[in-house]
């Protein structure tokens, strides 16, 4: 209840604090709007920007479903075939750290601009995030389980499908939570750096134009989303774990 | 042994497929290693791009920015959450909900206020490196025993002492380990930042390459810019394996 006082008057606080700063002057309100502005802001583009919203969330959402599939199986295959585990892990490490934004002017260049490169762009940011958990876990899975179903006859189909999977489980929501920031991000990056659709080239065409409202109002908007689609995946996640017991 | 062997293996493979695919694809697209090698030459003699080692300082020099201020902040924060028990539970689930946020959604508006010169990467990086800071600290601090501190404190302990005796050794695996990943973040926040707009650094030449076509710079470019980001981890990495050492 305390807990809950104090987030909410920290918000309110801190909208105040803002809206004040700007009716006082001291921020200039070409670039830091007053949070009142940004409401008829909202409502001005809100056509535009859920349309834009929906075209983003669209392509991530691709983007998701591809780099969980791949990352999963890639991470299954890879865990559980121990010379490949050891020859492909600081390749893949390396692959996971490094800023994909490098590649990102050619992968422009040979997709153009439009859905592919968003897509592909979005899959490489979700896919190594996975496929790092999934491998690890893969690796981490109890050897005396998989002697004994191995002793009691179990299959290799048995082996990944009766052992392997359910001892994975956890680490495979880990991913799909932190993959979903990760391909969004990446959709968003390419709206932005070559886009003609999307909310990651609404943002850009507003900073553009030094239109501060509608940006921030754009901002929040996606910002919303995002924190919406995390909370819901986390809930579930929560129900599934509770279920698992 | 063999393992390394597969390794170098798998890379010569790859060198291969990519020398055969750059041949055989329109060349303002693909470039082979053969190409990129005297790409590489004149870009480290300064003949392609001679403000190259003023762009890598600028780019440096931005990061080290975003970093000491993504370090201060996060440590702070931290630890006011981490040491205030209400404080925590109201402000740590909402630092958790805005790190949900793609933070480059937030470029754009860092953009407009900071204008195109460095302050919107050094912002940028900051905000990246900031939050895997805060949140390591805030879970360091719940790593500690808390019997640990009531006896170190029985025993006569000061703040400081328990501090230095018996929190920082608790927590410092996870701190130091988020301190790496800030600075990993504070590094691709500066070069995505450069990369979406950019008048200076490493980001903007690369932009300059890939705007003319100049496709074998332009992979010049983006392997220089890999040491550079590759360097940091390293030298983090040998930071963090020092500070291990020192808890044992």
């Amino acid at each position: 209840m305390k807990v809950r006082a104090l987030q909410l008057g920290t918000v309110i606080i801190a909208l105040g604090s803002w809206e004040l700063a700007a009716r006082m002057g001291w921020v200039d309100p070409l670039f830091v709007p007053a949070p009142s502005a940004i409401v008829p802001a909202l409502m001005r583009i809100s056509g535009g920007a859920l349309a834009g919203l929906a075209d983003t969330l669209g392509k991530a959402a691709v983007a998701y479903v591809l780099s969980v599939v791949l990352g999963v199986s890639a991470g299954i295959a890879v865990g559980s075939v121990r010379l490949l585990r050891e020859v492909l892990s600081p390749y893949v490490i390396a692959l996971y750290g490094i800023p994909k934004i490098l590649v990102l002017p050619w992968i422009v260049l040979l997709l153009g601009y439009g859905t592919t490169p968003a897509v592909f762009y979005g899959v490489l940011h979700g896919f190594f995030p996975i496929m790092v958990l999934v491998m690890g876990a893969v690796r981490d899975v109890d050897r005396t389980l998989v002697t004994v179903a191995r002793s009691l006859g179990a299959t290799t189909w048995q082996l990944y499908w009766k052992v392997l999977l359910p001892a994975i489980v956890p680490s495979v929501l880990g991913g799909m939570r932190l993959g979903v920031v990760f391909c969004l991000l990446g959709v968003l990056v390419v709206e932005m750096f070559a886009g003609v659709r999307g909310m990651g080239y609404v943002l850009g065409s507003y900073a553009n134009g030094f239109q501060a409202p509608e940006l921030f109002a754009a901002t929040a908007l996606v910002s919303a989303a995002s924190i919406t689609i995390v909370l819901a995946l986390d809930h579930l996640n929560e129900k599934l774990s509770r279920w698992r017991g | 042994m063999t393992v390394i062997g597969l390794r170098l293996a798998l890379l010569a493979l790859l060198l291969a497929i990519w020398e055969i695919a750059g041949r055989l694809v329109n060349p303002l697209l693909g470039v082979p290693p053969s190409a990129v090698v005297p790409a590489l030459r004149d870009l480290l003699l300064l003949r392609s791009y001679p403000d190259l080692p003023a762009s890598i300082l600028l780019t440096l020099r931005e990061i080290g920015a975003a970093y000491a201020l993504a370090v201060a902040a996060g440590l702070a924060c931290g630890f006011m959450l981490g040491m205030h028990r209400l404080a925590g539970r109201a402000w740590g689930p909402m630092l958790a909900a805005l790190y949900a946020v793609p933070a480059v959604v937030w470029y754009p508006s860092l953009m407009l206020f900071f204008g195109l010169d460095a302050a919107s990467k050094i912002a940028f990086g900051f905000l990246l490196g900031f939050f895997p800071i805060a949140l390591a600290v805030l879970a360091g601090i719940r790593q500690v025993n808390p019997q640990l501190v009531v006896v170190a404190r029985a025993y006569g302990a000061g703040t400081v002492t328990v501090f230095r005796r018996v929190m920082l050794p608790a927590m410092l695996f996870t701190l130091v380990g988020g301190l790496r990943t800030g600075l990993a973040l504070c590094v691709i926040g500066v070069v995505v930042g450069e990369i979406l707009g950019s008048k200076a650094g490493m980001g903007a030449l690369i932009n300059h390459a890939y705007g003319l076509l100049r496709t074998a710079d332009y992979v010049a470019l983006v392997l220089v810019t890999l040491v550079m980001v590759v360097g940091s981890d390293v030298l983090a990495s040998l930071l963090e394996r020092r500070a291990r050492r020192w808890t044992e």
